[in-house]
Order: C-alpha cells, then structure tokens, then sequence
C-alpha cells in the first residue's frame, strides 16, 4: 500500500538525519555518476575507433600484396609481389565455397566532376559482393550488378559526401540517379547513391564495376585486393582459412614462407573479436568500478537504516502492538532503502547525462565521438540500485522483524 | 470474554529463571471494568502483556472471546490484537512524527483501510475524546493528558472488544487522571470491557472489581 502515510514515513526517514542522508546519497550519486560517465567515455571511443576504421562487416577476410623482403627461389629481395587475374581466379576456384568475394582496385584522389562542381574522391573498382562485404547502405536506385562487371558500364554508385559536394543544394539521392557525372574525365552514369551513417571516408568514395575500373583507369590486370565474406564460419574456421590460403598464396607467388610483407591475408574476424574484448573489457572495467562505489553506497544506506531501525526500537514495538505484521514491518524498511538508492541514483544518472553531453560538442576526436550514455545501460544502473537498495536493506529490516513488541514497549 | 487457567509464566536469565506468574485463575466478563494492583515487580505488566498478546507465556491456558490463544503464531497473535484488542500505555507511545489525527489513524492503516475513511474516522474518535481541535497537532505540542486521551482514541478506532491499559495515569497529574479515568468509564459504559494496571487507590476503586498480585499469584478479589 503506497499512499500518503507511506511517503510521509519515508521523508521522515531521510529527513530526520540530513547530513547523513546527503553524505551517503552523494556516495551513490557519485557511484552512478562515474558509472555513467565512463560508460559513456567508452561507448565515446568505441563510436570513434568504429568510424575511423571504417564499419565493414566483420566477417571477412582481405588478400593484399606488398613488396617481399626475402631472397626466395633465385629471386631477390625487395620485390614487388603483385596479384594478377590468373592468381585471383586460381584462388577462387582452389577455395571451398565463399559466401561473397569482392576484387577490388583502388585510385585515391579521382576527380569526380558533375557540371562546373568538383572534387577528389577515392575511386573504389569493385565486384556486386561489395556491397554485403562493406555493409554499403544504398539509399537510392541500385548498386553494381554483375550485368555492369561482365559488360564493363560506365556506372558510377556515389557517396553521400559526393553527392553533397557537387550537386546542387537539396538534392535528393533519388534525383541524383541518372545523372552524369566525370571520373577521371571519361563519362559515368549515376546509377545509385549510399550513405555509411557514421563513417567518414567511405561517404566521399564513388564506387564502379571492378572490370570498367581495371579496363580504364589500372595499366595492368593487378587486382589490388580481394576481400572475401565469411558468412558465418567461426572465428578458428577463418584462422584456419587464412593460414592455408597465405600459405597457397606464398607457394603461388613465389614469396619465402616467414616473409610477412610480400602478401597477406587479413583476417577481420579477429580484428573485430580483439576489438570485442578490448571494450568488453573496458564495459567490464566500468562496470566494476561503479558496482564497487555502489557497494560503498549500499553499505552506507545499510548503516542508515540499522541506525534508523535502532532509534526506532520503541517505535516499532508500538507498530507490532497496534497490529502491524512482520510483512508490513519489512516492506517499510525496503521501501525506504529503495526509495533513498533511487532518489540518489537518479540525481548521478542526470548528472552524469548532463554531463556527457554538455562536453560531446568539444570532445570530437579521431578516436573518439558521440560520447552518451545508452538507454539500456541506464536501465540497467536502475535495476543495480534497486536490487542494491533491497540487498541493503535486508539486514536492517529482519532485526526490525526481530524486535518483539514487549521488549520495545518496557518503560525504562 | 477473558478466561485465564493456571497461567504460569518465567523469564530465563542467563542460567537462572525467575518465575512471574506462578498460576494465574481468572475470568473477566464482557464489559467488566477490572483493575489489576500489586506492589512493583509482582508481575501486573507481565500479565497484561499475556492478556494482549504481546507476550507468551509457559503452561496453562488463556481463551480470549471463546478463542483458544495457545501457541498462536507471531502473524496470527498480530491478527487477534488488530481484530480484539486496544492498548493505552503509560508513556503514551504516540509516534513523534506523525500528527494527533495520524497517530490515532494508525491501526487502521494495518487493517488496510482507505486513507480517507481512516481519516475521518480519527476524526470522529478524537472529536469523542475532546480533542477536534488538536488534530493536526504534534504529540509534543500537547500535554501529558491531552497524549493519553489522543492514545486512547488510538486504541478505540479498531472497534477492540478488550482495552489493556498499563498505569494509563502513571505519568499523570491526579486532576488529568481523573479526567483519563472518566473517559475510560464512559468507553466502559459502551460496552467495552477494560482491564487497567494500576498502582493507584483512587483509580482501582472506579473499578468493578479488583485483582491483586501478590508473588506471582491472584492474593484474593472483591467486588
Ligand atoms: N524480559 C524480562 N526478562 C527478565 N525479567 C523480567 C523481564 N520482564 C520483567 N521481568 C521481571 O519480572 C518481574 C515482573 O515484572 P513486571 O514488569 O511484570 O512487574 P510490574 O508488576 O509491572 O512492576 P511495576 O509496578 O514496577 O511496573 C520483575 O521482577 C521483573 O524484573
Ligand atoms: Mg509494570
């Protein structure tokens, strides 16, 4: 029964001792705050290592090739290794079956032109698995198609950022497909648009079939990269994957097997799994931190409500004596630790909240942004003080429960 | 309404055990007004706490309204004290936060009645003892009869069948006294039976009937 008389009690309670009260409040204020605030901290470097390193799908693996270090079968060292056609299509066909494979070839600083606008922009050749391989969000018409590859269209799938930059102000992704637009001054139609929410290279990129890029704009056959999708192999089947095809690769290119720059195999699964623990052991980190100035807290709120319950000895006797239950008894306790941890908690969860956000605009970093505390995470802190306040408050209430009414009511 | 047969009762101390009540037969008729007395130490709380159940007590039996009290649970004894019983205390035990009106709507609150009727029936009951005007009072604002009299409304708002008043003029002037006392007569006259410890003559003879406590045991009765 939570009416008025039940509230009166409470104030009364958290009242009656104020710099007690405030004292062990401002430990659980202060345990949420930091909680809050180093969860938002971390969720903050997250965002900003996830943006700069782009927000491809983890499950895949990337074959590039560098120069060799090595002296290996006649050859000398500090070679050039190269991935021809021939290797690529070799490699394929030598390979289980692959959920997506995307070749591609890159030129940095293209000049994309529409009307009197331009701009440079990263040219990306690529295969239509790009598409699922690099979680590429088409928001209007379509994205390279195997018609585009096996015919060698000039098409063209541009950047949010492109868009922004050369066509006119307002114009919306729908408007821009059809257009045509200058890549490296040979004509391309728009035949779609994408934009990567939260990444801040991949919007200023334009994306073309990979046998047009080749044909146009590369001197050789040299694929400059293939990323393959791993579906949903796990982490020690990808390990196993990259091992045998480095090794396939090394035997093929003629690159000496301890070599580690003529050609590798980059495995993103592990990137993403040493990504996950590194912030799982951040979030872990947080979150010890605060539960332990939460304990702080809940033990202090454990000390008022013993100490209340002790000067209360009488009081309570009385209770029992005009009928109140042990049920009764225990719930006014609970209700009172509840309600203390919660005020408290409340006021470190809106500051904490405030705080964040009061410094987001002027924390922008390369490694860090959007610094804010999530929904489920709050919840989460509310839940904590709740089963903290009951925790808490157990010890208190069964000495209260423990009290018999005569005892209480002896006239000393 | 209240029968007592060979009650004993003794408290351990360490390995000693004092023995309070050493066989207590009684029988107290609905709407008897009884006064229990006896030099200090005798044992009068001791018994009136068996009676109101807030304590238990080692052989005999105790049957209260035609109910058996024997080995009654902690929440079934709260049960009976809500339903039966009303308790006046000599230091009054009036909660210090709560106001006159509040104090006295208390144990309604424990029978879960609505707040509103629990109000306004603490109004009606301190309106009968003379206190309207002090309902939104302070227990320390108010002098040591004006607690006793808001304690006794306290102890009438449940309908209890039996008021157990421990020295209910204990701490009391002997003008306030008299006036605590007419008011326990005149709940008396409505029907409700009273049982009152106290140490004072004047007092035990407004009563019906006197019970004196010698060493632990009834010494004799009279009318
Ligand atoms: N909880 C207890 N533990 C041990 N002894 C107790 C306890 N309560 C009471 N006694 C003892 O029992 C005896 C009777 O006590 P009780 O309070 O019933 O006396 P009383 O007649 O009410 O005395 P008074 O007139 O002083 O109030 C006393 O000797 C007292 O010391
Ligand atoms: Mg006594």
């Amino acid at each position: 029964m939570m009416d008025r008389d039940t509230w009166l009690e409470i104030f009364h309670t958290v009242l009656s001792n104020p710099l007690r009260t405030g004292l062990t409040g401002l430990s659980i204020a202060l345990g949420i705050f930091i909680l809050v605030v180093m969860q938002g901290l971390g969720a903050g470097l997250e965002t900003g290592v996830k943006q700069t390193f782009g927000d491809d799908a983890a499950n895949l693996m990337e074959v590039e090739t560098g120069n060799a270090q090595l002296a290996f079968r006649g050859r000398k060292p500090n070679r050039r290794i190269e991935l021809h056609n021939a290797d690529e299509q070799a490699m394929r066909s030598q390979m289980d079956s692959v959920p997506a494979w995307s070749r591609l070839v890159y030129r940095w600083g293209s000049t994309v032109r529409y009307g009197n606008e331009q701009g440079s922009y990263g040219l990306r050749g690529v295969d239509p698995d790009q598409r699922e391989i690099g979680q590429v969000n088409v928001t209007a018409g379509r994205f390279v198609s195997d018609r585009d590859i096996a015919q060698r269209r000039k098409v063209a799938v541009i950047g949010g950022q492109v868009l922004a930059d050369l066509f006119p102000r307002g114009t919306k992704p729908e408007q821009a497909v059809g257009s045509l637009v200058q890549v490296r001054g040979i004509q391309f139609a728009v035949v779609g648009t994408f934009n990567q929410s939260g990444s801040r290279w991949e919007n200023r990129s334009v994306y073309v079939p990979f046998s047009t890029a080749q044909q146009l704009f590369s001197n050789s056959d040299v694929v400059s990269r293939v990323a393959i999708g791993t579906g949903e192999a796990s982490i020690d089947d990808t390990r196993e994957t990259t091992t045998s095809l480095t090794g396939w690769l090394k035997d093929r290119l003629v690159v000496h097997p301890d070599d580690a720059e003529g050609v590798w195999v980059d495995n993103r699964n592990e990137q993403a799994e040493m990504y996950r623990q590194i912030f799982g052991g951040i979030r872990l980190f947080v979150w010890f931190v605060g539960m332990m100035t939460l304990l702080a807290g809940a033990m202090g709120v454990a000390n008022i409500m013993t100490i209340v319950v002790r000067e209360r000895n009488k009081e309570i006797g009385v209770r029992k004596a005009l009928g109140a239950t042990s049920g009764s008894i225990v719930a006014q306790i609970v209700q009172e630790a509840v309600f203390l941890m919660l005020i408290s908690g409340c006021i470190g969860l809106l500051a904490g909240t405030w705080l964040l956000q009061g410094i987001a605009p002027f924390v922008e970093h390369e490694f860090f942004s959007n610094p804010r505390v999530d929904f489920r995470s709050a919840l989460l802190a509310l839940g904590v003080l709740i089963f903290v306040g009951v925790i808490s408050a157990i010890g208190p209430a069964l000495r209260a429960v423990s009290i018999r009414p005569v005892e209480a009511l002896r006239d000393e | 309404m209240i029968e007592l047969n060979s009650i004993r009762k003794a408290y351990q101390t360490g390995s000693q055990s004092l023995i309070v009540l050493k066989g207590i037969d009684c029988t107290i008729e609905e709407g008897e007004l009884v006064a229990i007395m006896g030099s200090s130490g005798s044992g009068k709380s001791t018994l009136l706490n068996v009676l109101g159940l807030l304590d238990d007590f080692d052989e005999g039996s105790y049957v209260l309204n035609g109910q058996n009290m024997d080995g009654l649970s902690e929440k079934a004894a709260a049960r009976y004290r809500s339903d039966f019983l009303g308790f006046v205390f000599q230091s009054f035990n009036l909660i210090s936060y709560k106001t006159a009106l509040e104090n006295v709507a208390l144990p309604l609150y424990y029978q879960s009645v609505p707040r509103k009727e629990r109000q306004a029936r603490a109004m009606a009951f301190l309106t009968k003892v003379g206190l309207a005007d002090w309902a939104e009072h302070l227990p320390n604002q108010m002098s040591g009869g004006q607690k006793q009299r808001v304690a006794i409304a306290r102890a009438l708002i449940a309908n209890p069948s039996v008021i157990l008043a421990d020295e209910p003029t204990g701490a009391l002037d002997s003008v306030t006294s008299d006036e605590v006392m007419a008011l326990l007569k005149e709940i008396n006259s409505e029907g409700i039976t009273i049982v009152v410890v106290t140490h004072e003559n004047e007092i035990a003879n407004q009563c019906d009937r006197i019970i004196r406590l010698k060493d632990g045991r009834i010494e004799g009765a009279n009318a």
